[in-house]
């Protein structure tokens, strides 16, 4: 504790020195409610607490509206200092020439060797650090609900995707829910690919992060979307479509429903509602077909464009240096329910899973088994991501549509996207 | 009309026809009482529930007679609610709504007002065309001009400011209050004019002694429909501000669209009251002089 | 009547200006308003053959924005969906805007109340009426929570989950929404009908319903093209609602061109195919105006002739 904040007051020493500028700054995101919002807070606090004057500004929904703001903001010349940026869509931006370097903070904190290797090429695009990482979150997991699992007669989380239907039949026979979902685009998607990468590794590859559309017309992929047909026809309940988020959550807890698919921001929401970890959920890797530890990884980051004003510029290299701070990583990533993305916090007092989620991390690495989540934007650009999602989303709410005709839409139109 | 045959003689065939004007009689008002209840539902709806704490409406549904009376959702939704980051309730965008609509509506009536009485008594070459051209911007659809507008603001330092908003819809609002105006002012005589000028009277002394006295109909109409269409827009407000400084419809969608947090229907119908009041208030004050104005400018 | 603007010498600067006063005010509406017709227009034009991805580029690819808009398969769901939504809301609101016109125009006790109740909607926005609306069609809520709860315990009304559906109730509530401005008119123009053909037609012995098809409907009929008009360029112009309402699902199946054009626009950062989609906006607009507008200056002027 004693080094943080020797580390920040000799930081602000020198720029004290070097320019007499007062950091402030204005953080665009998409984090505006619930516990996405605390954590974020937690971030504006310390800011403050280092003496920089904290502005930010949190968009409603999801991160399709932050984006058209951060649009907006540049063709009005506005670009802002800050804003929370992920995936190709930094490589993107950066290609623009309008985003801010940090190599030199890199270096002199060291980044390199302590952020998460997967990470690198995503925040460091064209081999310069235009990103700071804030959190690792971990999307193929499994949560269930202890309650719902004595109903049904489920004694262990299904490891296969053979095993997991088998759970849900029983479940189907004990009148219960089996997934508790809510369709959006995206919550689609996430589910979908949890299916993908669970069946066939290659293919999850190939197709969704190479981005490749005869891998979305291959049988392999027509498997996934039978499977996926099962779910949503046979396992969930027909009110998807006009669920929201804490419905579906409250399925889990009242023990109406046993799975959930999600990511771990779901930890965040569910503490939040009351639910405990272990009396009221229960956590497990999503079914996988190869047996082995497997880690979709989504990351949160925040992207700098350069800045006239020197206020800001100095607030960047502090909200930059805080960000990548061990103690902002772990009180962001309590708050959220993610893993920091540095590897030498210690998770001691973190979440029994988000302590799984580290030990997943690792032994993903080892054997080779880690992607980054086409789900939430980190492999191929908005556009092609956009075209699979509206695929994956018609499909889930007609049922008219087969496994086959869909994986032919899907390649169609990303193809019509190059 | 037809139908209201008049005092009943006491002859069979009148006795049949009164019987078969009650029944026109009872049909018309149960159709009309049935759409009515239609289309005051949602009304009553929104007013109960901004009445009724949450867990009630959770039990019993959005349609039931309220059983408790609440205030909390309106001040909740006033001052303290928690709006994408700020927990300030909808409070400052309803000022944010004011501070947009009332110069927006004022500048626009009024250069609506002077552009009418110059484009139909002022005449000159090419003014048809003129006004053609300026009359296209009422149909032109608000996406063609976002980016554009991102780009001016930018320029002019109005980005993420209500006087941006106030600018956007002037410049929008003169196209129509321009046509509405000056489709009126073609109505009144020439010879009126002529024999003003005569007398020595110039431009400034007509407007003042002969436009503004006639022109209280239309400057209503302009005014009510300028102040309802500026309050009620969303699409620009909510891409060329954010948070705090949005207006009010921005801000309700961001309300009702709460992401991670369960629907609170309490705080969200007082929300939408305190959204939708001012145009309804207008709408009910002068709602005569509203749909006379209307009639006279689409029947034309 | 011109503007006398000749600068005759020996007349005071304030006469003078007062002779320049009309170019002057109407100037900066004009400019600004040629600026934002045309100027905004013709930009947006050029960005629609333009490469602009994530920024605007200004360069030149010739018409692939438009071949790639009608290839894609959002599009086609959008501009279906607009379709089928002016049909059965321009229709469906003029024929419930007449009907209530010709109910109130019985000379009914309470007109003014009646119609008050009818045409208060237009002055709530469409995002109110979407929200509200949106929660009236949730079944954990709203109308099939409360028949449920009266005791049809298997009643369905779950219009806005399903893809096949949602479609109905953006269209219902549209008309809901845009009915009492129909009525509005209508009712006016029933009003306006000369009563000595009515009364003549009656003592020939002619039914009511012969006096609305022969006499009075033919006599509405330039009323009729007014409201269609306008409740045509609001469809065309539908995004609010929607948004506010479905947010363009199930999945995307209720989409529309607008809300198409604002997502590729700047959610999705392919600014030339957005913008190639708000220029095909704008010439579906003036598919329905421009005839109208002749239309209009034809009759206006063969009736100064008469």
């Amino acid at each position: 504790m004693f080094k943080r904040t020797g580390i920040v007051i000799a930081f602000l020493c020198a720029w004290a020195g070097a320019a007499s500028a007062e950091p402030k700054t204005n953080m665009l995101h998409q984090w505006a409610s619930g516990s996405d919002a605390e954590a974020i807070a937690k971030l504006g606090e310390m800011f403050t607490a280092a003496g920089g004057k904290w502005e930010q500004t949190s968009i409603a929904g999801h991160t399709a509206n932050t984006l058209a703001k951060l649009r907006a903001n540049v063709v009005a010349g506005d670009a802002p200092p800050a804003v929370q940026l992920k995936g190709p869509e930094i490589a993107e931006w950066n290609a623009t020439g309008m985003t801010a370097n940090l190599d030199e903070l890199a270096a002199k904190e060291g980044w390199d060797k302590v952020v998460a290797p997967e990470l690198l090429p995503v925040m460091k695009p064209a081999g310069k650090w235009v990103a700071a990482p804030m959190n690792i979150h971990r999307v193929n997991w499994l949560w269930a609900s202890p309650k719902a699992m004595k109903a049904a007669g489920i004694t262990e989380l299904p490891k296969t995707w053979a095993e997991f239907n088998a759970a849900c039949d029983k479940a189907v026979a004990a009148k219960l829910v089996c997934i508790a979902h809510y369709s959006r685009d995206w919550t689609d998607a996430t589910t979908f690919e949890v299916v993908v990468y669970g069946q066939n590794l290659d293919l999850f590859r190939k197709a969704f992060v190479e981005g490749n559309t005869e891998a979305m017309r291959s049988p392999g992929m027509v498997k996934a979307f039978e499977q996926y047909r099962q779910m949503v026809g046979k396992y969930m309940d027909p009110a998807i479509a006009s669920r929201d988020y804490p419905t579906a959550v409250s399925m889990l807890s009242k023990g109406e429903a046993v799975f959930f698919i999600t990511g771990d921001w779901n930890i965040g929401v569910m503490t939040r509602s009351g639910m405990k970890q272990g009396d009221d959920y229960v956590c497990g890797q999503a079914p996988t077909d190869w047996g082995k530890p497997g880690f979709i990884l989504n990351s949160d980051s925040v992207v700098f464009f350069k800045q006239k004003d020197p206020d800001y510029v100095a607030g960047q290299q502090l909200l930059a240096h805080l960000i990548l701070s061990p103690a902002f990583q772990t009180i962001f990533n309590k708050a959220k329910g993610s893993i920091p993305a540095r590897l030498d916090i210690d998770l001691a007092d973190f979440n029994p899973c988000q302590q799984m989620a580290q030990k997943a991390l690792q032994a993903s690495i080892k054997e080779g088994t880690l992607v980054r989540t086409m789900a939430h934007n980190m492999t191929v650009l908005q556009k092609y991501r956009g075209a699979i999602l509206e695929v994956v989303t018609q499909y889930t709410n007609n049922p008219k549509t087969t496994p086959k005709q869909a994986a032919e839409q899907m390649a169609d139109t990303v193809e019509a996207q190059k | 009309m037809t139908a209201s045959a008049v005092a009943a003689p006491l002859d069979a065939q009148a006795r049949i026809a009164a019987r078969s004007h009650l029944a026109n009689r009872a049909f018309i008002y149960t159709f009309l009482a049935l759409f009515a209840v239609l289309y005051l539902l949602p009304l009553f709806v929104v007013i109960a529930n901004s009445f009724r704490p949450l867990p009630e409406i959770t039990q019993y549904g959005l349609i039931s007679l309220p059983q408790s009376i609440s205030f909390e959702a309106w001040a909740d939704a006033w001052s303290t609610h928690c709006v994408a980051g700020t927990c300030a309730g909808v409070r400052r965008n309803f000022y944010n709504s004011l501070l947009m609509t009332i110069p927006a509506t004022i500048i626009s009536t009024v250069l609506g007002a002077l552009n009418g009485y110059i484009l139909s008594k002022w005449r000159f070459r090419g003014s048809q065309t003129l006004f053609a051209c300026m009359t296209l911007g009422v149909f032109l659809p608000g996406q063609i001009a976002l980016l554009p507008w991102a780009y001016v603001l930018g320029k002019l330092g109005l980005t993420n400011s209500v006087y941006g908003l106030v600018l956007i819809h002037v410049v929008q609002g003169l196209a129509f209050t321009t046509l509405f105006c000056r489709n009126y002012y073609v109505n009144i005589p020439d010879d009126l004019i002529k024999a003003a000028r005569i007398d020595g009277a110039g431009f400034w002394r007509i407007f003042r002694r002969i436009i503004l006295p006639l022109s209280p109909p239309i400057l209503i109409v302009t005014v009510i429909w300028q102040f309802t269409g500026i309050w009620n827009e969303y699409l620009f407000g909510t891409v060329f501000t954010s948070g705090r400084e949005q207006p009010i419809t921005a801000a309700l969608v961001a309300l009702a669209t709460s992401g991670q947090t369960a629907r609170h229907f309490d705080v969200a119908s007082s929300a939408v009251l305190i959204a939708a009041l001012p145009p309804l208030l207008i709408y009910f004050l002068g709602g005569k002089y509203f749909v006379r104005g209307l009639t006279q400018g689409a029947i034309k | 009547m011109t503007a006398d603007v000749s600068a005759a010498p020996g007349r005071p600067w304030r006469e003078r200006l007062a002779a320049w006063a009309p170019v002057l005010i109407l100037a900066p509406s004009l400019g600004a308003s040629m600026i934002y017709v045309f100027g905004f227009t013709l930009w947006t034009c050029w960005i629609s053959v333009s490469s602009s991805t994530l920024l605007p580029q200004y360069d030149f690819v010739g018409f692939n924005n438009y071949v790639d808009l009608w290839n894609h398969q959002r599009w086609k769901i959008a501009y279906g969906n607009l379709l089928s939504y002016s049909v059965g809301y321009v229709l469906v609101s003029m024929a419930l805007g007449l009907a209530l016109a010709i109910a109130i125009d019985q000379r009914i006790r309470a007109e003014s109340g009646w119609r008050t109740i009818f045409l208060y909607p237009l002055a709530v926005s469409f995002v109110v009426t979407g929200t509200v609306w949106s929660w009236l069609y949730s079944p954990d809520a709203g109308i099939e929570f409360l028949v449920r709860r009266l005791g049809w315990t298997d009643f369905d009304f779950r219009l806005t989950t399903h893809r096949e559906t949602a479609l109905y109730a953006i269209i219902a509530t549209g008309i809901w929404h845009s009915s009492g401005f129909a009525m509005a008119l209508f009712l006016a123009g029933l009003r306006s009908i000369d009563t000595d053909i009515l009364k003549a037609a009656a003592i020939d012995g002619a039914s009511p319903a012969r006096i609305y098809r022969r006499v009075i409907l033919p006599q509405l009929a330039p009323i009729f093209v007014a409201v269609a008009v306008v409740l045509l360029q609001f469809a065309i112009k539908t995004f609010d609602l929607a948004v506010a309402l479905t947010g363009g699902g199930p999945g995307i199946s209720t989409t529309f061109p607008a809300m198409f054009v604002y997502d590729f626009m700047f959610q999705r950062g392919q600014i030339a195919i957005g913008a190639a989609g708000a220029i095909t906006i704008l010439a579906a607009l003036a598919i329905v105006l421009v005839p109208y507008a002749l239309w209009s200056t034809w009759r206006a002027r063969r009736e100064a002739a008469q």
